[in-house]
């Protein structure tokens, strides 16, 4: 029950993963953190099978480190996706794949466009302008659907996230936690202070 | 779909997993060359390597030859492509469409996912929707379309076929390509 | 002396010099001349076809003129042969590069990849250096129009103008002379004509001799590049009154 969201605006991208860390139905951690920066413009958040994710994830983010340290430049968002989509989907058909779905979100260091790519274990990749994995899929994009437009501001991101976030606890059979939330905006990405205390009740 | 020295070729845009819709801009025809189109239907993850290991080789074969290339010529390379993968294939069937650059001829076929071609006078169809687009252009079609009567009969047959089908749909890509003249052209749909 | 120093690419000798290195620099120097300049609005390669004979087959593919991908040219000075590997390997880098990254190359990037390639035949034993000089024109969306020459050691670098091949030391102060910051694209094609025709060995100009290609930007912004045919390069050299009937100039 781990929830991957994403949220791109006007000249920002949300990225927001679910604290629990979960084995089993044992919660071992509520302060987990799934998400990786992978250079100052773009930020990874991933969920899937335990070990896979974060051997990934910190696979991945080596790659963009290296890539900029190499050429003193940042791969832009595009690229990066384009990237790790090739090395998923590498695993894919390797003896023993990598299971990890991810959401990819930055700006663009030259246009300063904001973007947001989608990608599940199979390397389907899809740029989309809002976007969740696993359960949350089917309690959000409903609402993000309904209120999302693309000249949102930052404020209104993050009230959109809250409306689903809500939903979330108020739907998920199990608590989640509470929500690590993060920007990303052309001067790199910021963390932000999301209220994890607030209690929603079930109809 | 092939008409009067012009040829069809178009998608529907739905990126889903099974009832559940991730993306209503998802294209799956891709351009190889001034006239010469891939239309690629299967998993997703296949479409998107398949699409750009063509792009790699056609391009490769464009700079080493100093010429673009010619649809039959890359349908061949499609079927080649996919039967090197023939015991552990991409899972798409693809379809070609393009006019020969020297006798400007339509050319359509489709392939299985590994590679045996079906050439074909009229239409191709592959994807979920097989069945119900074979019927609207079995109904549809006639030879020796026009350009516009062929973009009619195209948009008309994908759009009531993907209505009858629930995995795909949400807007639809329709290429009109003729002698030195592409249309691209975006079709809304029923989106829902 | 060198004899016993220039068998060998990997040694040096013992006042600091890499003999094949230096021969491979001057057999590019007999080759015939390739300049490049940089304007504000795009960028104009430009090469001297030395073997022209009655004879010979007078197709349309560049002898001394290639793309590399879809956003940058080169042209070559020194053995073909050699340079035919050398760019086939280019090729194959940029496209590797968009098939992993869904981007063109950075221009930077391929012209180190290949200068990665030639510093390796300067150090591996056995084996002789390419005998090919490349001028670079490219455009990429972080650094825009640039322009890259590269040599046989491995070295490279960007310039707003540069040449290489025969009379490449003329055609560089000639190159000085004459450049002006901020030209248009059209200047720069005819200051190209105007070196060549100064440089090269005949002053007799026409379209079997030289070869010409020009990388720009249209109006909606996207970029192209251009191998120019021989019509066109006549057309210019008519223009700046250096074409072959003309009467000789100096």
């Amino acid at each position: 029950m781990e929830v991957l969201l994403g949220i791109t605006g006007k000249d920002f991208t949300l990225i927001a993963a679910s604290k629990a860390a979960m084995r089993g139905a044992t919660i071992l951690k509520a302060s987990d953190d799934k998400t990786r920066q992978l250079n100052k413009h773009t930020l990874m958040a991933y969920s899937g099978e335990a070990g896979d994710t974060v051997q990934f994830a910190d696979y991945i983010q080596a790659n963009a480190q290296l890539y900029s340290m190499r050429n003193e430049s940042d791969l832009s968002p595009s690229a990066l996706a384009h990237f790790v989509r090739g090395e998923l989907a590498t695993s894919l058909r390797s003896r023993n794949p990598y299971n990890v779905n991810l959401l990819l979100g930055g700006v663009d260091p030259i246009t300063h466009k904001s973007s947001l790519y989608w990608l599940d274990y199979l390397a389907s990749l899809a740029p989309v302008p809002y976007a969740a994995h696993g359960y949350a899929q089917y309690y959000c994009l409903s609402i993000l659907d309904k209120h999302h437009h693309p000249d949102i501001t930052l404020g209104q991101g993050i009230k959109l996230l809250t409306l689903c976030v809500d939903e979330l606890k108020r739907r998920l059979p199990i608590d989640f936690k509470g929500m690590t939330v993060k920007a990303v905006t052309k001067d790199g990405v910021v963390d932000i202070q999301f209220d994890d205390d607030k209690v929603v009740k079930a109809a | 779909m092939v008409g009067k020295d012009c040829v069809a070729i178009a998608c529907d845009l739905r990126l889903g997993l099974q009832a559940l819709t991730v993306s209503n801009n998802f294209p799956k025809i891709f351009q190889y060359g001034d006239n010469v189109f891939l239309g690629l239907t299967g998993l997703a993850t296949d479409v998107a390597t398949v699409s750009d290991l063509f792009r790699y080789k056609v391009n490769m074969y464009r700079l080493r030859e100093e010429r673009q290339i010619a649809p039959r010529t890359f349908a061949n390379l499609v079927s080649s492509s996919l039967y090197e993968r023939r015991f552990g294939p991409w899972f798409v069937s693809p379809v070609v469409a393009g006019l020969d650059p020297k006798t400007g001829q339509p050319f359509i076929c489709g392939f299985d996912s590994i590679g045996c071609i079906d050439f074909a006078k009229d239409f191709i169809v592959s994807g979920t929707a097989t069945e119900q687009l074979f019927g609207m252009c079995e109904s549809l079609w006639e030879p020796n379309l026009g350009p516009d009567q062929l973009f009619e009969t195209i948009s008309q047959s994908l759009l009531n076929a993907v209505d009858r089908d629930a995995l795909s749909g949400w807007g639809a890509h329709v290429y009109i390509i003729e002698k030195d003249k592409v249309t691209k052209r975006l079709l809304k749909g029923r989106q829902d | 002396m060198s004899r016993r120093y220039d068998s060998r690419t990997t040694i040096f000798s013992p006042d600091g010099r890499l003999y094949q290195v230096e021969y491979a620099l001057e057999a590019i120097s007999h080759a015939g001349t390739a300049i490049g300049i940089l304007a504000k609005d795009g960028i104009v390669l430009a090469a001297e076809r030395k073997v022209t004979s009655k004879l010979l087959e007078q197709d349309t593919s560049a002898e001394k003129l290639y793309i590399l991908n879809d956003n940058m040219i080169c042209a070559v000075a020194g053995m073909t042969a050699d340079a035919n590997i050398l760019i086939n390997y280019a090729r194959q880098a940029a496209q590797r590069y968009l098939l992993t990254y869904n981007e063109d190359i950075p221009c930077e990037q391929l012209v180190r990849r290949l200068c990665d390639l030639k510093q390796g035949y300067t150090q591996h034993g056995g084996l002789r250096p390419f005998g090919v000089s490349f001028i670079y024109a490219g455009w990429d969306p972080q650094r825009q129009f640039q322009l890259y020459l590269s040599n046989p050691s491995g070295n490279y670098g960007g310039w707003k103008a540069t040449s290489s091949g025969a009379n490449h030391a003329s055609a560089q102060s000639l190159l000085k002379q004459d450049y002006k910051e901020d030209c248009t694209l059209e200047e720069a094609c005819g200051m190209a004509v105007k070196v060549l025709s100064k440089t090269m060995d005949s002053t007799k100009l026409g379209s079997e001799k030289i070869e010409f290609a020009t990388v720009g930007q249209t109006k909606d912004g996207k970029i192209y590049h251009r191998l120019w045919s021989a019509d066109e390069i006549d057309a210019l050299l008519k223009k700046h009154d250096l074409a072959k009937d003309e009467t000789k100039e100096e």
